[in-house]
């Protein structure tokens, strides 16, 4: 009753928007500050000093290097295989379509640890990809697949498959399969037609797998560290051993920046090329 | 190169892709039953003693019992939370509201280890290190986003109308979301508070960061044992983990079926 000159302000404010309230006081406190504070400790009284090490230490350097150059080859890898796949999901039976699902899903939902955790088994010196390497003849001594980066691109790509899939099978599916039938009866070979028609049909849907296996590699954690060897470390490895073993929590959490400014840079990037996309289209629209 | 040919190339890459998405993930529950104590596929012999050995392990049920207490917390938390936001940005239009939202569904692309070593640091000056609520907190951030898009999706099916003839009808705001609303959007809430529940229950590196020896969780014995020795009981926990996952995954697309 004593606040009666407060209610028509509190009034003005549409009611729905009190049940905001809560989640957003608990993001802020459980996300938005921790990012805020570790931004604070990676400046501790406003010297740059750990930005620096980073920037003129070739160690640092060279884990960033190395994280840049494992993304970008998961990636290419990645959407390589996931184009053929979401391609034959596209352009399938019920059948042939739900079974493709599945397989793409199991794995989807098995937990990353226990993936990496089997790929240990497969690709150790006695496991079954060399056991069959060595079946077919094809090697003498078992090839050294656990610590090298070559094993962690093989679990990075296992891991990143579905989601370089499921972007690029939403465009396919929507892509009207007469075109191609179209340029194929003007004469146009079936390489030309799909170099021609198909492909420039699917860029939306490959720059978006390549820009969401590229940002979610940069971060990973669990699989490079089961799978490859400390020397060729990635970024997140690197944060971790500063904060758990070296204790530097200012070193740890000016990477830990990085690394967030790298992947805000990439969908950053993404958001750029969908404008593109998005401008293209209209054109294409307004000259049809 | 002849159709024919073609057709044979892509089919057997595809079959092949197929494999490679399942064999790796399948494996673990055969190799769960191999009776040598060294990880080995194909498996050797047939036991089922590993799972007897996870199964009356002290540390194994302690992890198991807290991964459950805080997957259910994190289910309930984040579900209330996430339902009331969604709920909030589907009825009004208002400025900032894409902020609002974008700022909602960012734990989703932040990376994990970024999150895990912020956490770790406010956690330790809150004394929230190594407790269940401090595990609840930080999985309920990581889980609102999926809460979040799976209310929304279905809020945008139901009839806003209803709710306006509720009212209409006389009925209070409290009592057309219970009777009108959510029985409408039932179908999203449950499936987001399984989604919810999986996040959590998957959660390993933030929970690296956060647990200690008593509030650790499976995925964190899981961690710690692949790091140091390899054997079946682990894989044993492995199969147990998919079959669990399994039904949840089954569960989550029934809601979604109903709706």
């Amino acid at each position: 009753m004593g606040n009666r000159s407060a209610r028509p302000l509190l009034s003005r404010v549409p009611a729905a928007l009190w049940l905001l309230i809560p989640v957003l006081l608990f993001v802020a406190v459980f996300f938005l500050y921790p990012l805020l504070r570790l931004l604070m400790v990676s400046v501790p009284g406003g010297s740059f000093q750990f930005y620096e090490q980073i920037l003129t230490s070739p160690v640092f350097l060279r884990v960033i290097g190395e994280t840049f150059q494992t993304s970008l080859v998961v990636m290419l890898v990645t959407v390589l295989i996931a184009f053929p796949y979401a391609y034959a999901m596209a352009n399938c039976s019920r059948t042939t379509l739900l079974l493709l699902t599945i397989a793409l899903l199991i794995p989807f939902w098995v937990s990353l640890l226990l993936r990496s955790f089997s790929w240990i088994v497969l690709l150790q010196n006695s496991g079954l990809v060399n056991d069959m390497l060595r079946g077919l003849g094809l090697i003498d001594r078992p090839l050294r697949l656990i610590r090298t980066p070559l094993g962690v691109a093989i679990g990075m790509v296992h891991v990143l498959l579905p989601y370089a899939v499921l972007p690029l099978y939403t465009i396919l599916k929507k892509i009207d399969m007469r075109l191609m039938e179209a340029s194929s009866i003007c004469g146009a070979s079936w390489f030309h037609g799909f170099r021609r028609v198909y492909l420039p049909m699917t860029l939306p849907g490959i720059a978006a797998a390549a820009i969401l296996t590229f940002t979610l590699s940069l971060g990973f954690y669990i699989t490079p560290a089961l799978l490859g060897s400390p020397r060729d470390m990635m970024i997140a490895q690197m944060i971790a051993g500063q904060i758990q073993e070296q204790l530097n929590f200012g070193l740890g959490a000016a990477l830990a920046v990085v690394l967030i400014a790298l992947t805000a840079t990439a969908f950053g990037l993404f958001g750029l090329l969908q404008m593109v996309f998005a401008r293209r289209q209209a054109k294409r629209e307004q000259t049809a | 190169m002849t159709t024919a040919l073609r057709r044979i190339l892509f089919w057997g890459f595809v079959t092949l892709t197929a494999l490679f998405l399942l064999v790796p993930t399948l494996i673990i529950v055969p190799m769960s039953f191999s009776t040598t104590p060294q990880l080995e596929f194909p498996p050797v012999g047939f036991t089922l003693d590993w799972y007897g050995k996870v199964l009356t392990d002290t540390a194994w049920l302690a992890a198991l019992k807290n991964s459950l207490l805080i997957g259910s917390a994190t289910a309930i938390l984040a579900t209330t939370l996430g339902t009331a936001a969604a709920l909030a940005l589907s009825a009004a239009e208002f400025r900032g509201k894409g902020v609002i939202l974008a700022l909602l569904l960012a734990p989703m692309v932040t990376p994990v280890i970024v999150l895990g070593v912020g956490i770790y640091m406010v956690f330790a000056r809150w004394g929230l290190s190594g407790t269940l609520p401090g595990m609840v907190a930080a999985h309920t951030v990581l889980a609102i986003p999926f809460v979040v898009v799976s209310v929304m999706a279905s809020l945008k099916m139901v009839n806003a109308n209803l709710a306006m003839a509720s009212a209409g009808l006389g009925a209070g705001r409290w009592f057309t979301f219970r009777r009108v609303t959510l029985p409408l959007i039932l179908p999203g809430v449950t499936s987001g508070a399984v989604f919810a529940f999986i996040t959590s229950w998957d959660e390993v590196v933030v929970a690296i960061f956060v647990a200690n020896t008593e509030t650790r969780t499976v995925p964190i014995m899981i961690w710690n044992q692949v790091r140091t020795n390899l054997d079946p009981a682990t894989a044993a926990v492995g199969a147990l983990l998919i079959v669990l996952s399994a039904i949840g995954v089954m569960l989550s697309y029934k809601f979604k079926e109903t709706r």
